[in-house]
């Protein structure tokens, strides 16, 4: 008969006292939510894992396997580049790598999105089994559409060999390197806020799959800004997924993204570091319980 | 040394998908689980755990016993710090290994050798940590060639076999179980019990939720029994059980 505690018979009262104080607990929030961005990326050998894996599972069966990403790609944007120039009639020249490039810059971008929005309420199975960060769910789900885009890049390479007058391979095309680096920060960032909101209001899922369809339709991809006049111009041209769309499809075609694109992108992702920073540290606990 | 210190913990959720005013009253009258409440949003709030303050030091094996609903695997997790406590304040020393659930986590396309190596990483093991287990892992499952095939093709038994042979690899100071000798063989059972035994020599606490008496009564030297989400009793594992089962006990005035 050693140890009977109801709850009355309590000890260490200031203790106890101590950490109901409101501020405190502002401050053990937000360094809960840093070590688990922290934690996230120096487990990395989880994420990076679990996301191969994600890609390889989905294609087990298939003899020609995550190939099929490339091949249901090719088929699509090169319908659609040679279908569209005729339609619009643009020089095919011109028009056919703009829209491959683009394509492929919008669909990492959009399922991005998509995906990212699912990223808690999907992984809800090991979130309530083992204590892992919440940030590795949104890693996982970020760098499994990195290997998708990378399968999807092959793409373009038979662009570079017919188009070589107006797509290059140049210095320019390195700039690719920082581009998906910024995209990815982006991804994680955003991502977090989209997964605990798609986490919270299931709806939101469903709502933003139709957004994201009708930016894809606002956002330059099948067309070029400069069919605008002038004045409209900037408008497109400030739309933040059209300086991300850019910041991979400039360096695809052998060009450099411009001096404005570059600025607002890193605007976007200044903002997006905070934000998601600020909305994680005060709901990261109850994230559990929207599951 | 491990340790884990709650001081007044509550655990509380919301849940969504129930309308607070059709339901409140239906739920109000039910007789297990934690109690149910309307907070100042109209929302379904439950309280899983209420006010516990309890000390688990080095070397304690408690077994946690409890109705359904008791509030047995909300502790599980909160000591697992699944679940963050919504009052009062949690403090756990040591490596945790939660043994809650072992299905999740089982890649059902992919064969077992891979979720070996799955479930490894995900415990935070690394590969050459992993690689040097992996025979042993697969020794104890006993499932021979079928591990190079995908677990899809596995009757439930041997995915029991298989999530247990896993879980049960790595060395924590902290194990937490949720009653898993649920299904298996007799043969397994057996291995798998030698298996447990000598998990929880090497852990140095172990919490473990059950119906089986006899397994409390073989392992744990004290026995916490839950109640509509409070401690009822903590202490005496003779005690705890013949309250668990409304027995009249002389020291029930002790509690």
């Amino acid at each position: 008969m050693e140890s009977i505690f109801s709850p009355a018979t309590s000890y260490e009262t200031d203790t106890v006292s101590d950490n109901n104080k409101p501020f405190n607990i502002k401050k053990e929030q937000r360094r809960l939510a840093l070590k688990d961005i922290i934690d996230g990326i120096i487990k990395w050998r989880v994420w990076l894992l679990i996301s191969y894996l994600d890609v390889k599972l989905r294609y087990r069966r298939s003899s020609l396997g995550p190939f099929w990403i490339t091949i249901s790609m090719a088929i699509t944007t090169y319908s659609m580049g040679y279908l569209y120039s005729h339609l619009f009639h643009i020089n095919l020249q011109i028009y056919f790598p703009y829209l491959v490039a683009g394509m492929l810059s919008w669909t990492l971008i959009s399922t991005q999105v998509t995906d990212l929005t699912e990223a808690l309420s999907s992984s809800e199975g090991l979130i309530k089994q083992i204590k892992l960060p919440y940030t590795i769910y949104i890693h996982k789900i970020a760098a499994r559409n990195i290997i998708i885009f990378f399968h999807n890049i092959i793409v373009i390479i038979p662009i570079l060999a017919i188009f070589h007058e107006v797509a290059k391979v140049n210095f320019n095309t390195l700039l690719l390197i920082p581009g998906l680096f910024v995209i990815y920060v982006n991804s994680i960032s955003f991502g977090l806020i989209l997964g605990m909101i798609g986490a919270r209001y299931r709806d939101i899922v469903q709502i933003i799959k139709s957004l994201i369809q009708v930016a894809f339709f606002l956002t330059p991809i099948m067309w070029s800004p400069d069919i605008l006049p002038a004045k409209d111009r900037l408008i497109a041209v400030l739309n933040p997924l059209y300086c991300l769309v850019e910041l991979i499809r400039a360096p695809l075609l052998g060009m450099t993204p411009t001096l404005l694109t570059i600025c607002v992108s890193a605007l976007v992702t200044v903002i997006g570091i905070a934000y998601s920073f600020v909305m994680f540290a005060k709901h990261r606990s109850r994230i559990i319980y929207w599951l | 040394m491990a340790a884990i210190n709650l001081h007044s913990v509550s655990v509380e959720f919301p849940v969504y998908n129930v309308n607070a005013r059709s339901l409140k009253k239906e739920f109000l009258r039910l007789a297990t689980g934690g109690t149910v409440r309307e907070d100042e949003n109209h929302r379904v709030i439950i309280s899983a755990l209420n006010d516990i303050s309890l000390t688990i030091s080095h070397g304690d094996r408690i077994g946690l016993v409890g109705h359904n609903g008791s509030g047995k695997s909300s502790f599980l997790r909160l000591l697992a710090s699944i679940y963050e406590p919504t009052r009062g304040k949690i403090d756990i020393q040591g490596h945790i290994s939660p043994m809650l659930d072992l299905m999740p986590g089982i890649e059902m396309e992919l064969t077992g050798y891979e979720n070996i190596f799955i479930r490894g990483t995900l415990l935070g093991l690394t590969r050459t940590e992993i690689n040097k287990q992996t025979q042993e892992i697969a020794d104890l499952t006993g499932l021979g060639d079928f591990l190079t095939m995908p677990t899809r093709t596995y009757s439930s038994g041997m995915l029991v076999r298989l999530a247990f042979a896993i879980s049960s690899q790595i060395k924590p100071d902290i194990l937490l179980i949720d009653e898993i000798f649920g299904t298996g063989d007799a043969s397994f059972i057996q291995t798998a019990k030698e298996r447990m035994i000598n998990l929880l020599d090497q852990s140095s606490i172990v919490v473990m939720a059950t119906h089986s008496d006899g397994l409390i009564k073989e392992f744990c030297n004290k026995t916490l029994l839950l109640e509509g989400g409070s401690v009822k009793y903590f202490g005496d594992t003779e005690t705890a059980l013949a309250l668990y089962h409304g027995e009249e006990v002389l020291t029930e005035t002790a509690s």
